[in-house]
């Protein structure tokens, strides 16, 4: 008999030899040594590590997660080059934005704005009612949401009829008055809570909150230094 | 947080949670699907192709297998299906080398071994390597392989001996080349 062949040699790794096969085995160091190899071949491929994907392969991956939208993007995921991505982020920005332009903008806005489009009203009937005090609390999440939107049209109505009345009576007293900032901003807050009840972790609710309970720490803080006793 | 934890985060595609899972398993899932491409360059497509559809088919996993074992199903499924589709592979078709290139060893015989076995793998035409694959380095019985292939277990089996057989046919050279530099005798274990 000759030598066995690898193919057969091979088989005989996991499978128990024929007769014959076993008997060439026995008398012929060749094939054993062959099959030997063998076992230790399909040993080690047995042992084989796994293995790390290339750099940047989450990143790739991440991008079409998002465009086929499994995931949502920026909560959480997204490595040090993508936190300015966050929603969060990006609504709270929005919102000291929002309140720095409203703040800035009836100071650097000419009488004659206020004159074209007056605010609606009589003046001295700016009355600001919480949102949690004058209806009831926002059972759903556009219920909430409309609820911030009346809060910040609440809030640019009182800074038109603040600077109105500041043009009109001119009482140097009113400049820097944070009364009616601060029932604004209130205001924010009580409906920004409201609408959290509703969507604890929706970004947007979030940095709406965020940003009018630092605006609102920010007033009192100054309040208090200046020994105002509006509050 | 516990697996099954971030596998209902996962669901509601929290990124967190799936980067998380993604940290857990990749090396896992690149491995089968390395593999089984044959090349880099595929490989990372074909892994990505699977985690979108673990991702996707995720709410209908039930628990019933372990996560891993489930995922690593997806990744050979996903990977066989995508060589399916490639229109041409006349890498797979060119002939083979006379030996593989050797090359010094860089870490333990562990290492050099590994090294010599994936470049193999390499070179062996698709069937066997599917089945090799399958088979010897990821523990699937003839009769899952026939399953997967679409095969009977008696085809996995032939095409498996041909491929061990390949393999050492391809490693012969190297492991004599080795032999006589008196290093690669003590490396392959004879």
């Amino acid at each position: 008999m000759g030598h066995l062949s690898t193919e057969t040699l091979a088989r005989l790794v996991s499978e128990a030899p024929t007769p014959g096969e076993a008997e060439h085995l026995a008398s012929c160091s060749l094939c054993r040594s062959e099959l030997e190899d063998l076992k230790v071949q399909t040993d080690a491929l047995g042992r084989l590590p796994d293995l790390r994907p290339p750099e940047g392969d989450w990143e790739a991956l991440e991008g079409r997660l998002v465009s086929e939208g499994l995931i949502h993007e920026g909560n959480g995921a997204a490595g040090p080059s993508r936190w300015w991505a966050s929603g969060w982020l990006q609504a709270a920005a929005g919102l000291v934005l929002f309140l720095t332009g409203a703040a800035l903008g009836p100071r650097i806005a000419s009488p004659s704005f206020f004159d074209d489009e007056p605010a609606q009203g009589a003046p001295g009937d700016v009355s600001l009612v919480p949102v949690e005090a004058g209806s009831p609390p926002p059972t759903t999440l556009p219920e909430a949401a409309e609820a911030v939107r009346m809060a910040e049209r609440q809030y640019i109505d009182a800074l038109v009829r603040y600077r109105q009345l500041v043009d009109s009576q001119g009482n140097p007293s009113l400049v820097g008055d944070p009364a009616s900032r601060f029932a604004a901003i209130e205001s924010l807050v009580a409906a920004g809570r409201a609408a959290l009840q509703e969507a604890p972790t929706d970004p947007f609710v979030n940095g709406v909150l965020v940003s009018a309970l630092a605006e609102r720490e920010s007033i009192l803080r100054n309040a208090s230094l200046s020994g105002d006793g509006v509050f | 947080m516990t697996e099954s934890q971030l596998i209902r985060q996962a669901c509601q595609g929290n990124a967190s949670a799936v980067r998380a899972l993604y940290e857990r398993y990749s090396p896992r899932v690149f491995a089968v699907v390395r593999r089984i491409a044959g090349d880099d360059d595929t490989a990372q497509d074909y892994a990505q192709e699977a985690w979108i559809r673990a991702i996707r088919a995720l709410p209908t996993f039930r628990g019933d297998a372990r996560f891993s074992t489930w995922l690593h199903r997806i990744a050979v499924n996903s990977a066989l299906q995508a060589l399916r589709k490639a229109e041409t592979r006349t890498k797979r078709q060119a002939p083979m080398p006379a030996a593989i290139p050797v090359s010094p060893p860089q870490g333990d015989r562990d290492t050099l071994l590994g090294n010599l076995l994936e470049r193999a793998m390499d070179q062996l035409p698709e069937g066997m390597r599917q089945v090799l694959v399958l088979h010897d380095v990821e523990g699937y019985t003839h009769e899952e392989i026939g399953g997967i292939l679409g095969v009977t277990s008696g085809t996995s089996k032939s095409q498996l001996f041909k491929a061990r057989a390949k393999m050492r046919d391809l490693l012969r050279p190297t492991l004599a080349g080795e032999t006589e530099n008196e290093e690669g005798v003590e490396a392959w274990g004879t």
